[in-house]
């Protein structure tokens, strides 16, 4: 049985469509990730799952239990906010023992967790704080805990760490992942930010427009995008655009306006023939091959261990490679090439 | 900003002085020996204050008050909590309506009020009654609620309502632990300008008062009209003191929250 399911959950505001009708199920433990610009539904998607917004269409279960018409306090569910949400005049202990007051929790239980809670966001000692008194990083770890506290059904994050700053960033993140891998609670995790999503998640959902584009691992959203749109949403990439001649046992050839060879590579589920599609390679499969394409380093950016090099073909065409800082050859001009096995073929979009 | 020039702090303390001296010249004359109202008095006493504490009419009427202004207080709070809560729910339209009728009262002319609601406590048979001063007050001193609370629900992130019910709480609970807390500054600092506003009121009060129920505007009112002792004057100072008291309590309510 799934943490969560989603049957046919849809969202529409008079003719605008937030949310298309979407399945997806969710195990015990897993922590899902929903990836997408502002606008893609996947707030929505977080708040019908919380019981903040009513669905249009469809069915919400929770632990095999339908819960589409219960009322956000019957759903046992831990939300954190971008903002924090936390009660200003209560301190930090009054704030996680919240939810557990409203379940009328004996005393000696209700300290033990509360201070359990706290211990395991690495706040402990800070019960009696005021939250105004603390740093944004710290706010969101009292609001992790208020969450967790009562033992939830299901963690629901809205762009946790959108509020912080770069540094606060990436402490509460590993915070967060610490957490799961310690002890891993069914998690539905919300962001526009496709590293958070990379670091933390089990699998990750990709939404655009109120559609669910994809949902894999990491890896195999890295790797196997089923579009442009994906592809330019995870990671950096080269996008060659050209058109499908040839479409035959899962791979494809691609002829690009800019290039002497056509590329062939990996074919995308949704590529047809003779349509205008894209090559994706990414930047670190753009290797040094003797013999192979001429191309010219226009750019060669430092970034430590590793050089991004902007690479311009004879016809105009321009693409990044990614080389350790070691093997950057010293001369501008260079041969290029790319394993047919590193290489989609994709549409722009699905 | 520029430091005040001399010419400035001049006129500022000019109109300071314009308003300030008319309601301190009151309290001398409370403490003068004389039976008539001068400036500057000649001679001292606590006479008045004796007169006005013998005098069962003048004290009863300051009970009145007190008593008209508490319960005017408590229902204008109860009411335009209720309506400072609601407005934010209505829609765009109709919150613009709700909102200027909410708030007549501060711009309809109080003559216009005063004969409108007599012929209405008439019809009530509520002329002379507490009850219908009670709600005279409460009408007016509704839209000081109305302005001090709604500043405060505005200032109220809607998310943490949702937050208390994802954890269980039921609406009641989410109002009585996160929504009031909140918004109690701007409910102490309405019924501060409640309590103040129905205690200075007087031409409400003189068109709905009767003979067993006059509010201390009133009997001040009738009294200058036919002796113009010093007595008025002791009630007077009463009032200043009061609206004083009333006032820096509403600041310390509302401190630290504006």
């Amino acid at each position: 049985m799934s943490a969560v399911a989603f049957c046919g959950i849809a969202k529409r505001y008079g003719a605008f469509e937030a949310l298309l009708p979407l399945d997806l199920e969710i195990a015990s433990g897993e922590f899902v990730s929903f990836l997408g610009p502002s606008g893609s539904g996947k707030t929505t998607l977080l708040n019908i799952c919380a019981g903040y917004t009513e669905p249009t269409a469809g069915s919400l279960f929770v632990a095999g239990r339908d819960v589409t018409a219960e009322p956000p306090r019957r759903r046992n569910i831990g939300m954190v906010f971008q903002n924090y949400a936390l009660f200003p005049h209560l301190d930090v202990f009054e704030n996680v023992a919240y939810g557990l007051r409203v379940r009328k929790i004996a005393r000696a239980d209700l300290d033990r967790r509360v201070e359990e809670a706290l211990r395991t966001v690495r706040l402990d000692g800070f019960g009696r704080r005021s939250v105004r008194s603390l740093s944004g990083g710290q706010q969101q770890r009292v609001a992790l805990a208020r969450a967790i506290v009562i033992e939830p059904d299901i963690l629901l994050m809205d762009e946790p760490l959108g509020a912080l700053d770069k540094q606060l960033r990436k402490d509460v993140q590993i915070e967060i992942r610490r957490m799961h891998v310690a002890r891993p609670r069914t998690t539905l995790y919300v962001t526009h930010d496709q590293e958070e999503a990379l670091v933390m998640s089990d699998r990750i959902a990709v939404l655009r427009g109120g559609r669910m584009v994809q949902l894999g691992t990491a890896r195999e959203l890295y790797n196997r995008p089923v579009d442009a749109f994906v592809a330019r949403f995870l990671g950096d990439s080269n996008l060659i655009a050209g058109r499908v001649v040839e479409l035959r046992n899962g791979s494809a050839t691609l002829c690009a306006d800019g290039l002497a060879a056509p590329i062939v590579g990996y074919a995308a589920e949704r590529l047809r023939m003779a349509e205008t599609a894209c090559a994706l390679i990414r930047p670190e499969h753009v290797r040094l091959v003797a013999g192979g394409q001429p191309a010219r380093i226009v750019e060669r950016i430092f970034l430590g261990e590793i050089a991004a090099l902007r690479l311009a073909l004879p016809s105009g065409v321009e693409l990044w490679s990614r080389l350790f800082s070691s093997d950057t050859p010293a001369r501008d001009e260079i041969e290029i090439g790319w394993d047919r096995e590193r290489v989609s073929i994709l549409p722009e979009s699905s | 900003m520029t430091p005040a020039g001399a010419w400035t702090k001049a006129f500022a303390a000019l109109l300071a002085a314009a308003i300030v001296i008319p309601v301190l010249a009151v309290a001398p004359l409370a403490f003068s020996k004389q039976s008539f109202l001068q400036l500057p008095p000649h001679d001292w006493s606590l006479r008045w204050w004796e007169a006005f504490f013998a005098d069962a009419s003048w004290f009863r009427a300051l009970m009145t008050s007190f008593e008209v202004a508490t319960l005017s207080c408590l229902l204008s709070v109860a009411a335009g909590t209720s309506a400072a809560l609601g407005l934010p729910r209505l829609g765009p339209r109709m919150r613009t309506i709700a909102s200027g009728l909410f708030l007549g009262p501060l711009v309809a002319p109080v003559i216009v009020l005063a004969v409108g609601l007599y012929a209405l406590a008439r019809s009530f048979g509520l002329v002379g009654s507490t009850l219908g001063l009670v709600l005279a007050h409460t009408m007016l001193a509704l839209p000081y609620v109305v302005l001090n609370v709604g500043v405060s629900v505005a200032a109220l992130d809607p998310r943490l309502a949702l937050a208390a019910s994802g954890l269980g709480a039921n609406p009641w609970r989410v109002f009585r632990t996160v929504t009031l807390p909140s918004i109690l500054p701007g409910m102490l600092g309405g019924g501060v300008f409640a309590f103040v506003t129905s205690f200075d009121e007087v031409v409400l009060a003189v068109f709905l008062a009767g003979p067993n129920v006059k509010t201390l505007p009133v009997r001040i009112w009738e009294d200058v009209r036919v002796e113009y002792t010093p007595v008025v004057a002791v009630a007077a100072t009463i009032m200043i003191v009061l609206a004083v008291i009333g006032s820096a309590v509403g600041r310390l309510a509302t401190r630290g929250t504006a």
